[in-house]
């Protein structure tokens, strides 16, 4: 039935292979102050009838059997390097639902009765995964795993039956770096791997030479109303580049100071002079780039297997710019959302976009930078530690909500063992300045889940329902003590610190979205390491000298030489021997003199 | 080993022995201050290295120079432009200009109180987020307003400003870099380093609105200086005689030295011929800072929160320019950048002797240690003889001992000690002067009085004298043995100007107690540091001020040092010496 199938596959691919199966797009939105955020996504359907099958065609088999190895329900992984700067750069990319905190991020449901077979199988999926993505996940383990109970909603369409029989899994791994050995297995797994389409833009130097990036994996039953379940693969980079970066050209990327005409000055600056005194306002000049700058490559025509319909490349700009796209390409312009500009691409030739200055700032003065402004965000979060020694600390996290509705959002925590928290510190407070001073910790934490950590065996997780008032600012606080650990315990780079995992927040009123924090880097009191080394060596000196010589003063007796009285043993030995002696003479004596007689003498020395 | 034993014991009761602790005591503090004398040589002292080979200072090229000249001139005329406006209208200024490059701005309020005035100001500060980093880690550029010796930092200002707009065009910072530009050198950086850790009085000190990762290092750029420079001097010193760690300076002397070719100086001497003249100065006036415990710039302020920080202040006359101080600064931070873990490797206790020598604790401890046993010597050696027999050939049983009146005198001495703690620290600047002279007068008045009453309330005793001092040089070894560790020049110096103590004595020769007197007289704190300060050139006032400064905004401890260890030894000591004559 099988070669049946993919002999009919071979006949009429362009019947089976359906429209909505893979698609791909990039949306590119210009940033204030030279940054560019390029969100990169690839979205693959495969049914579930054909995944169950082992007929993979647009998923990976490397990653389709490592989730049916796994029963992995659903998965999602996260590579996150930088930080989002939601002040300038507003909202996040699709509501902050595709990252993850600093470093790794993996949480999955997996099929299991009982915890004990949920951690069974989560330990076959982070070592498949981290073999499968170059990433040290094998290290998320017991005390950097927790089962969140707020935070995180299933994505994808699951039976009730199903959902009851799974267990949701979270691990993060911090201090974990995303680098390039982590992007080439993601390009792998696209069906037009990183030759044609938008992927082949994606270059490693560019990419993580971003000021942010972010990479996700997520895989999700989708039930349609009509027609049969498929399993989503759906790939995501979101990268925010540098413009004046990017553009510097490959063979030369040191950002040596311009020439001196190539500054941009103020000059209507009393004490402008060129050559001299310049004042720059570089800041205020809008962007101007080619695709092919600032990727450092052209777009190799699209992918054969991609959706027609959906146009591969998005710019999200005011109609005022202009943008011209390379030959061959189609512009559409959409009558509901007039700053965006889609292009449909075609299939063999080579594509680039050049989006031109604005003139209007060349004389100096601020005008308009021509970008769409940033929405503001629904929530802003910061997080750091306070206090300072080692012993005690405390985490202050910073909530505002800027805008006119209250916002309701869960808090999570994941934290190391050796942070010991100390819950009943746990305080939120409304800043001073803000409207409603009067609301009390009661009133915003509404729920806490908590789960304290086992030392050396599992992690603390924590998790707040919270609700902010509009135009208010919370200071979320609480203390915890530094554990010391044991001397094996400690990493190479000791002094370095202890990455503490990003605060993950997901907001639930007015709209359903994630913000993560930044991690934080924890001091642990921290030995001097060629101490023992010291130690070991002085007491060692400290016996050999002290110990042995009153040893030897309180054991040993001393005595005159001729007091000794004669040691026994030794005295019975050598009589014996002498004795032994004296008869072998007395016998040889009488066999000398008597021939036969020396049998009997013998044996009657042995009945002695 | 046990011939040795029994030998010993039996020396123990040879009456010979109680002779020789005042001798041993003697010979500690010669050699204490030999030993401090012979730590120069070459013998001694080493030459300093780079421990932490991840600093790799002077490895990278560092290219700030060419246009960036320009806009460093642009930015010094905006700063003389504000010469003249208010703190709150230069941050204005300085925050627009650092919003321009994209650089996070936040400003923090903060007053402090000492000796009756107010120090308030509001600082600003940026954070330049690393490119890719994750604000785990920051380091710290500071360049105050106005300058340590109170001009305005018209270039370090305008440097930092360059510096900011080059560096943020660099993707390779792996530690976030904060730019605090503080209204002064003294006040601003201690209110916003206390607030960024958390430690601030939040009264009076308006926490951060911006924070970034650890503190790794900090780098404070001092340059009011005009013409172009010959060499650069480096700035070291912390509060309470803290240093920041070695390695630091290490590297800014090697990149400074070895690939721009500065000078680089410590202490400032200048012209240093690595004479054995020239390095015990330099180690005398750093031994001299270190001791007083006075905060020496911008940086002194981060240094008790372990992040190791210095102050660099270009000075002479040369022919180096703003552009190669930017480029110093470019090759440490780069140093620093490349930090994997917190500065830990080398030393954090030394005394540098030339900017590439230095002897580390374990050398020099010892000096200060021998001062510190000379007078836990003496007190063991006097208490074992008060509890001897005045007469010879009396019987062998040791006589009991009156603790109670002895006792009560120490305590008496250090309880009133609390006195002038409060007193210097709490009055204010038009009162200080009149309350030290009242002070100094009642100082030297005191063991009189106190003689005077001891005498009339008990006949003195032998004994009586043997125990006070007992008491009082066992508090004062024990004291300085423990302060040794933590500020070694301090204890040196403390220890060394109440070494007369241990040997003062009552006395029936008229001759004699009016030497000790006058001995006394010239060893006492208040003359003392009158003294010193006449010889500096420095008011009265203005030091009473400092000290008054250094407690209320640093937590300088020398004044506990002064007051509560020495000033209670002195006056016990002036009160046995002055007790007249007691039945021998």
């Amino acid at each position: 039935m099988r070669s049946l199938l993919s002999l009919l596959l071979l006949i009429v691919p362009s019947v089976l292979v359906s429209a909505a199966d893979y698609h791909e797009q990039l949306n590119l939105r210009p940033l204030p102050l030279s940054a560019l955020l390029a969100s990169f996504n690839f979205r693959a359907n495969t049914s579930l009838a054909d995944f169950e099958a082992h007929n993979f065609r647009l998923f990976p088999r490397s990653l389709g059997q490592i989730l049916q190895y796994a029963g992995t329900r659903e998965l999602h992984l996260r590579f996150t390097l930088g930080r989002w700067d939601a002040e300038s750069w507003g909202t996040r990319p699709w509501d902050g639902t595709r990252e993850g905190g600093t470093g790794v991020e993996l949480w999955a449901w997996l099929d299991a009765e009982t915890d004990e077979e949920a951690d069974e199988k989560w330990l076959t999926l982070t070592n498949a995964l981290s073999g499968l993505f170059c990433a040290s996940l094998n290290f998320i383990d017991g005390t950097r795993t927790i089962r969140p109970v707020l935070s995180f909603q299933p994505e994808g369409d699951h039976p009730n039956s199903t959902l009851q029989s799974t267990r949701l899994l979270h691990g993060v791994l911090p201090h974990e770096v995303v680098c390039t050995e982590n992007l080439t297995p993601f390009l792998k797994m696209l069906p037009c791997k990183g030759k044609a389409g938008i992927a082949s833009l994606l270059d490693g130097h560019k990419l993580f030479d971003a000021s942010f990036q972010s990479m996700a994996i997520d895989v999700r039953p989708i039930c349609p109303s009509e027609g049969e379940c498929v399993l989503q693969l759906e790939q995501t980079v979101d990268m925010v580049l540098d413009v004046d970066r990017s553009k510097r050209p490959h063979d030369n990327p040191i950002p040596r100071p311009p020439p001196g005409h190539d500054l941009i000055c103020d000059t209507t600056k009393p004490y402008h002079q060129p050559g001299d005194a310049c004042y720059p306002v570089d800041h205020l000049r809008g962007q101007d780039w080619t695709l092919s700058q600032i990727f450092g490559r052209t777009m190799k025509g699209t992918c054969p297997l991609t959706d027609a319909e959906v146009p591969p490349v998005c710019v999200h700009i005011p109609p005022t710019r202009d943008i011209f796209a390379s030959e061959g390409a189609h512009e559409i312009k959409y009558s509901d959302n007039d700053s965006m500009r889609c292009y449909q691409i075609d299939q063999q030739q080579e594509f680039t976009l050049i989006l031109t200055n604005t003139e209007s700032t060349a004389d100096g003065v601020a005008g308009p930078l021509g970008i769409v402004k940033p929405e503001t965000p629904v929530l802003y979060a910061e997080r750091s530690f306070t206090g300072h020694g080692q012993e005690h600390g405390g985490v202050q996290a910073i909530l505002t909500n800027p805008g006119d509705d209250p916002v309701e959002f869960v808090y999570m925590e994941s934290l190391p063992w050796f942070m010991r928290v100390y819950l009943h510190t746990l305080s939120a407070r409304i800043s001073a300045s803000s409207p409603n001073v009067n609301t009390s910790s009661a009133d915003i934490i509404k729920e806490i889940y908590y789960r304290p950590a086992l030392d050396r065996a599992r992690g603390t997780q924590l998790e707040l329902l919270v609700s902010i008032p509009p135009h208010c600012t919370v200071f979320l606080t609480y203390d915890f003590e530094k554990s010391i650990l044991r001397y094996t315990e400690y990493p190479p780079d000791a002094n370095r610190g202890f990455d503490v995992a990003a605060a993950v927040i997901t907001t639930l009123e007015p709209k359903v979205m994630n913000i993560r924090t930044t991690s934080l880097l924890l001091y642990l009191p921290t030995p001097d390491f060629s101490m023992p080394y010291n130690v070991i060596i002085f007491t060692s000196t400290t016996i050999a000298l002290a110990f042995g010589g009153l040893y030897n003063i309180l054991v040993r007796r001393m005595v005159g030489a001729n007091e000794v009285p004669r040691a026994a043993f030794k005295d019975k030995v050598l009589g014996f021997i002498e004795k032994l002696k004296k008869k072998r003479a007395a016998v040889s004596a009488a066999a000398a003199s008597a021939g036969g007689s020396a049998r009997p003498a013998v044996a009657n020395t042995e009945a002695k | 080993m046990p011939r040795l034993l029994s030998t010993a014991l039996s020396l123990r009761r040879d009456p010979r022995l109680l002779k020789i602790p005042p001798y041993v005591s003697a010979l500690c503090i010669v050699i204490g201050v030999v030993w401090l004398l012979l730590l120069p040589l070459d013998n001694y002292s080493r030459r300093t290295y780079v421990s932490e080979n991840a600093l790799l200072p002077g490895q990278v090229h560092t290219y700030f120079g060419g246009s960036e000249q320009h806009i460093f001139r642009a930015f010094r005329h905006e700063v003389d432009l504000l010469a003249s406006k208010n703190n709150y209208e230069v941050n204005d200024k300085l925050e627009t200009i650092l919003t321009g490059f994209g650089v996070k701005v936040g400003r923090q309020n903060y007053t402090y109180h000492s000796a009756g005035e107010t120090y308030s100001g509001e600082n600003v500060y940026g954070i330049l987020q690393a490119p890719r980093g994750d604000a785990t880690e920051a380091i710290v550029l500071v360049a105050a307003w106005k300058s340590i010796d109170e001009q305005l930092n018209r270039n370090g200002v305008a440097l930092v400003l360059t510096l900011a707009r080059y560096f943020k065009r660099w993707s390779l910072w792996s530690k976030d870099i904060i730019l605090l530009l503080p209204p002064d050198s003294t006040t601003g950086t201690q209110a916003w380093v206390d607030a960024y850790h958390d430690a601030h009085d939040s009264e009076h000190i308006a926490p951060l609105p911006l924070k970034s990762g650890a503190l790794q290092g900090a780098l404070a750029i001092d340059y009011p200086h005009e013409e172009r420079y010959h060499e650069l001097h480096i700035i070291y010193d912390g509060t309470n005689g803290q240093l920041p760690n070695l390695d630091l300076i290490n590297s800014i002397v090697n990149i400074a030295g070895g690939q721009m070719g500065i000078e680089t100086i410590v202490q400032q001497m200048t012209g240093h011929t690595d004479s054995y003249h020239d390095r015990l100065q330099t180690m005398l006036r750093g031994m001299l800072y270190q001791g007083l415990g006075y905060p020496t710039g911008p940086h002194s302020s981060f240094i008790p929160y372990h992040v190791d920080a210095v102050t660099l202040q270009p000075t002479g006359q040369g022919w180096h320019d703003e552009m190669a101080m930017g480029r110093v600064v470019e090759g440490s931070f780069r140093s620093l950048n490349n930090l994997l873990e917190h500065l830990h490797q080398s030393f954090f206790f030394y005394l540098l002797m030339q900017k590439n020598r230095f002897v580390s604790i374990g050398t020099y401890l010892p000096s200060a240690m021998l001062l510190a046993a000379n007078f836990t010597i003496m007190a063991i050696f006097l208490w074992v003889k008060s509890g001897q027999p005045i007469e010879k050939g009396a019987s062998d049983e040791s006589k009991e001992r009156n603790l109670l009146s002895p006792l009560a005198l120490v305590a008496t001495c250090h309880a009133i000690s609390a006195i002038p703690l409060f007193v210097f620290n709490h009055l204010d600047i038009k009162t200080l002067p009149l309350a030290f002279e009242i002070f100094s007068t009642s100082s030297t008045a005191l063991p009189a009085v106190f003689s005077l009453a001891i005498a009339s309330l008990h006949k003195p005793s032998l004994q009586y004298f043997q125990l006070t001092k007992s008491f009082s040089l066992l508090i004062l070894g024990v004291s300085l043995a423990t302060l040794s560790t933590l500020n070694f020049s301090l204890a040196f110096l403390v220890g060394l100007l109440a070494s007369p103590l241990t040997f003062l004595q009552p006395t029936n020769s008229r001759a004699t107690r009016w030497v000790f007197v006058a001995l006394l007289i010239l060893t006492s704190p208040p003359v003392v540091i009158s003294t010193a300060a006449w010889t500096s050139g420095l008011t009265m006032s203005g030091v009473l001020k400092a000290a008054s400064l250094g407690w209320n905004v640093w937590g300088m401890y020398t004044p506990v040092v002064i007051w509560c260890v020495w000033w209670p030894a002195w006056l016990i000591g002036a009160t046995n010496t002055l007790i007249p004559a007691f039945q021998m």
